[in-house]
């Protein structure tokens, strides 16, 4: 166990005494937390979200908004929305992201990740109930997750 | 061309500032002004200028490469963030709680995929005969480093919980 903190710990002094060299000081973690900390807080600046946490509670995988859907003029309750964001294994790696909406009633939500079921990676999910997701295409406009949180809000008001 | 909606909403509910500072706190790599500018949906020299103010409070960090200015999030200001919050949110009974349940998901793991390290869970992803099962054997993979970078600074905090809930105190 101590081996594998103690090497997150030499990765960021290596990042802080050699930034300029990636291939020796990226750490796909620390990259990853970045990411998650810029989400939560653009979440946390959005009008339609009440709270925001790392979930689950202590890990900090993902993060978590409750969504006061109501100000869409939408009624449904448990309304959440889960962002999952995996900097790559390499600083040049794409992403992998899901930005991910449920409430009582709908099931639905924007991913970037390898799979299956459409060309490429970025795809929009959604289903009903237990049924089968459905799936189609979608190209994210930025892989940075800033505006990204701020595009994908938009698109669930219109969803929704 | 125009803004989407979103990027209206976003432009409308926060400052020029506070969106330079999202977009490159959360940078994979390190970037020029004229990325972390298009991103954030401001002017170049307005970005410059205040990531230039972010380096000041040590929450970026600058190198030159190839002549041109990159800039990165400082790990280390991260990290700081990071143990506050602990600190806000635990006593230290209560990190070394946490530990305990950091420590136990990570040995669930490890017993689970009969591996040391994230890094082999990944390396299983390219024995897997489904795109599904690819994907949940890579999300565990990321789970696992993320968790583990966690551990690292829920160590720090007990190690040194005297010190930093000493200065915690003194500063809120």
């Amino acid at each position: 166990m101590q081996s594998r903190t103690t090497t997150h710990t030499a990765k960021t002094s290596e990042y802080l005494l050699d930034m300029g060299e990636p291939s020796d000081s990226y750490d796909s973690a620390t990259a990853s937390h970045h990411a998650l900390h810029s989400i939560k807080q653009e979440l946390t600046r959005h009008p339609i979200v009440i709270e925001t946490r790392g979930f689950p509670a202590g890990e900090f995988v993902e993060v978590v908004a409750d969504l006061a859907i109501e100000r869409w003029g939408v009624d449904s309750g448990n309304a959440t929305l889960t962002v999952r964001w995996f900097a790559g294994e390499s600083e040049d790696a794409r992403p992998e992201f899901s930005f991910h909406y449920s409430d009582a009633e709908r099931d639905l939500g924007w991913h970037h990740h390898e799979q299956e079921h459409v060309e490429g990676w970025g795809h929009f999910q959604e289903r009903t109930g237990t049924a089968e997701y459905s799936y189609e295409p979608y190209t994210f406009p930025s892989e940075n997750p800033a505006p990204l949180v701020w595009e994908i809000m938009s698109l669930l008001s219109a969803r929704l | 061309m125009s803004d989407s909606a979103g990027i209206e909403a976003w432009k409308e509910q926060t400052t020029a500032f506070d969106r330079i500072q999202s977009v490159a706190s959360a940078v994979s790599k390190p970037r020029p002004v004229s990325y972390i500018a298009d991103e954030a949906h401001v002017a170049e020299n307005t970005a410059r200028d205040h990531l230039e103010r972010l380096i000041e409070l040590n929450v970026l960090l600058k190198r030159d490469r190839d002549g041109t200015a990159h800039y990165a999030p400082d790990p280390l200001h991260t990290r700081i963030q990071m143990l506050r919050e602990l600190l806000e949110q635990h006593d230290r009974d209560g990190l070394i709680q946490l530990k305990t349940s950091l420590q136990s998901q990570i040995e669930d793991w490890q017993n689970e995929y009969s591996v040391e390290s994230p890094a082999e869970v990944r390396a299983r992803a390219a024995e897997t005969e489904t795109s599904e099962q690819t994907r949940e054997i890579r999300q565990t993979a990321s789970d696992w480093e993320l968790i583990s970078y966690r551990l690292s600074i829920v160590e720090d905090a007990i190690e040194n919980y005297d010190t930093y809930s000493e200065d915690f105190r003194v500063s809120a």
